[in-house]
């Protein structure tokens, strides 16, 4: 790695000097019995049972000491230090644990402070590097601090490695208007929160998983209290015998729903009271959280770009969400990436404008994919569905139900698929690759030119028949490709050369008399089907 | 139709320019180590089903049966490892690499040299035996790799080595 530049400040005067261990703040002494005793509570709950039954009172003493013990000794075991360009953590009794980073590495610092933390001013200082580990000892967590400290820890962490990175490639946010440079006060936020966005928490996939989930349920349980075996039957008189049933299923399933859409409001409401969006010292920041607060810091130079997702239901209901493309952070941590929660289409709209500096890329009409697109999506769509209703057809000679699915099934994969062809299309506008698709969940992808590392042209034998690739820019954020699928393939490559010239310029055939199958199977027959 | 509806029109298409080949085909006995591993994993596969039927005593095993077996993997190592062949290409150019891969599912991919985190080659113990080595070139994208199966011996240490020279002249953590 390149070395820092000489005279660069060391990172932290909130430590004295390189090389201090120092211990977290010492509030955390009252955080820690409280945190070990909500783990432990089932073992405690077991002992102060044991130990009443049994009389033992010097038992149950020893047992509320336990946390306390566990917690004084996580306090005492743990210390970190800032300086010389590193970021370490020590910790542990038996299994000591030696956390260190290269303050270059650094790409994320997240501040999480619980109600207790909140209670007592304190925060924890998650430094995130970008790793693949997903173990929980290995993450450096400065569990602990108080929050001015945190914060100006923050601060200094992420101006070092920003001051120890080589200049980015053009980046986004290269051109962000907001962008000034020096430390500005605080702008006003972008976002700011309204609780009346928590409309849209029941729609999410999350909650149509929940929905359909119980749904699942709710028939098992009809199935179980033997109304539908009595509907199948199909005469009459066990029709109108079914009645209640119907009735009462109809009404479990509407109690269902409305427990659920509470359920997910709240939770939306937990989890994103008072988020605000805003950008300072050439990041983005989030805040967010009722009961656990949550501050994230996206840094200028490592967004690549944005998402923005909308559900079926969210969209039908006028609502979307934004994620960021962060160079470095995988899809693993996409808590880390969130822009915009669920929210009115024209609120995630205008946070994308504001975060990518400039409003085509979320504005311009896409170019389609044309009528081979077209038609792949509706027999991919229609075939299996036609399946399904031919082996519908085959059950209704026993029982006349199965013709609904056998109706249903062919004008639900139509629907589908014209929605999925609708949404088809990419762009190339103000140095960002644009590309839209899907129905279920509809994405568009918005990515800086400077950060496709690659590209991938993908197409199966299906594909080339039809003269279709799907275009993959490999990037390395978020889920580490975008795909334009089914594009035509002179237009795929079109997008290709003009994004990125020096690239794929030299690979490209001009001459005009070239032979239109380029790569024959090996009797000549693998692609004769192409015209 | 559909473009003009959308008011969007598509780039002119008069003359579509297309991505040519990479420049070089993989060693032929690349081929002969596709049908050979096709050959025994078929042999294999046919031999642990029979096992398998014999022992469960479920199905009456029938010669036709055997016979419609064989022939799949017979024209499965006719067809495929040859058709594998003749799509599989690679390039090395002064600024990129390139790979094209498959045979009923293609792909071509393209990353510039600036951009290589990793250069990888293996060499499998069936591909000892003939001579091969694999080449993988990495980047900063988990859907970037470059693979390319079945080059030379001798050939793949050196473009090892070129491709590690040219990525280490870059500076910076090419994400």
């Amino acid at each position: 790695m390149t070395q820092p530049p000489d005279g660069r400040p060391e990172p932290g005067p909130v430590v004295e000097g390189p090389g201090d261990w120092q211990r977290l703040d010492p509030r955390m002494l009252l955080v820690h019995p409280v945190q070990e005793t909500v783990r432990l509570l089932p073992v405690l709950l077991g002992v102060l049972v044991a130990g009443t039954a049994s009389g033992a009172r010097g038992w149950q003493l020893l047992g509320l000491l336990v946390p306390v013990v566990l917690g004084l000794l996580r306090y005492v075991t743990t210390s970190y230090r800032v300086g010389g360009g590193r970021v370490e953590l020590r910790r542990g009794l038996l299994e000591r644990h030696v956390l260190s980073t290269p303050v270059d590495r650094v790409r994320t610092v997240d501040l999480t402070a619980s109600p207790v933390h909140r209670l007592l001013g304190l925060t924890t200082v998650r430094v995130g590097t970008g790793t693949a580990s997903t173990d929980e000892d290995e993450r450096l967590d400065l569990d602990g601090l108080p929050a001015e400290v945190a914060r100006r820890l923050r601060e200094e962490l992420l101006r070092a490695a920003r001051a120890a990175r080589p200049a980015d490639p053009e980046h986004a946010g290269a051109d962000d208007p907001f962008a000034t440079g020096t430390p500005a006060p605080p702008a006003p936020p972008v976002v700011a929160f309204d609780p009346a966005w928590a409309r849209f928490a029941p729609l999410t996939s999350t909650g149509l998983v929940v929905v359909a989930g119980l749904l699942g349920g709710t028939v098992q349980l009809l199935d179980a209290l033997g109304g539908l075996r009595r509907l199948d039957a199909g005469s009459w008189a066990d029709r109108v015998a079914g009645v209640p049933v119907l009735v009462a299923g109809a009404g479990l399933l509407l109690a269902l729903a409305v427990a659920s859409s509470v359920l997910a409001v709240s939770g939306y409401l937990v989890a994103n009271w008072g988020f605000t969006l805003g950008h300072a010292d050439r990041a983005w920041h989030l805040r967010r959280g009722l009961l656990t607060t949550r501050e994230t810091s996206i840094d200028d130079a490592r967004l690549a770009g944005v998402t923005l997702g909308e559900p079926l239901g969210l969209r039908l209901a006028g609502g979307g969400r934004l994620a960021a493309i962060v160079t470095g952070l995988g899809d693993g941590q996409e808590s880390s990436s969130v822009l915009v929660p669920p929210a009115p289409r024209a609120v995630v709209g205008s946070a994308a404008r504001a975060v990518l500096g400039v409003a085509a890329p979320v504005d311009v009409p896409l170019v389609r994919h044309g009528r081979a697109a077209t038609r792949r999506r509706w027999t991919r769509a229609l075939l299996p569905a036609l399946l399904v209703t031919a082996a519908c057809l085959l059950l209704a000679t026993r029982s006349a139900w199965w013709l609904g699915p056998a109706v249903v099934a062919p004008l639900a994969a139509a629907a589908l698929a014209a929605d999925r062809a609708r949404a088809l299309g990419h762009a190339l506008t103000d140095g960002y690759v644009v590309t839209r698709s899907g129905s279920l969940y509809r994405r568009r992808h918005v990515l800086a030119v400077g950060a496709v590392i690659g590209w991938n042209v993908r197409s199966t034998w299906f594909q080339r028949r039809a003269g279709l690739v799907t275009l993959v820019a490999t990037t390395a954020g978020g889920r580490q490709s975008v795909a334009v699928p089914d594009v035509p393939e002179a237009a795929a490559l079109a997008l290709a050369a003009r994004a990125t010239p020096a690239l794929v310029e030299p690979f490209l055939d001009r001459s005009p008399n070239r032979s239109p199958d380029r790569t024959p199977g090996p009797t000549g027959t693998a692609t004769a089907g192409r015209p | 139709m559909l473009a003009s509806v959308a008011g969007v029109i598509h780039p002119p298409a008069a003359d579509p320019v297309l991505l040519r080949e990479p420049r070089h085909r993989v060693s032929p006995r690349a081929r002969l180590m596709w049908q050979v591993t096709a050959l025994v994993e078929g042999a294999v596969t046919i031999g642990v089903l029979l096992l398998v039927a014999l022992a469960v005593d479920a199905v009456e095993v029938r010669w036709w049966m055997i016979a419609v077996a064989v022939a799949a993997v017979l024209g499965w190592v006719a067809v495929v490892p040859q058709w594998r062949y003749a799509v599989h290409r690679w390039e090395v150019t002064a600024t990129a690499v390139r790979t094209q891969t498959g045979w009923w599912a293609r792909e071509q991919r393209i990353a510039p040299l600036s951009r290589i985190q990793t250069v990888d080659r293996a060499e499998g113990a069936v591909a000892r035996l003939f001579g091969l080595a694999t080449v993988t070139v990495t980047t900063a994208s988990a859907a970037g790799a470059l693979e390319i199966d079945g080059l030379d011996r001798r050939l793949a240490d050196d473009l090892v080595a070129e491709l590690t020279a040219r990525a280490d002249a870059v500076e910076g953590d090419a994400t």
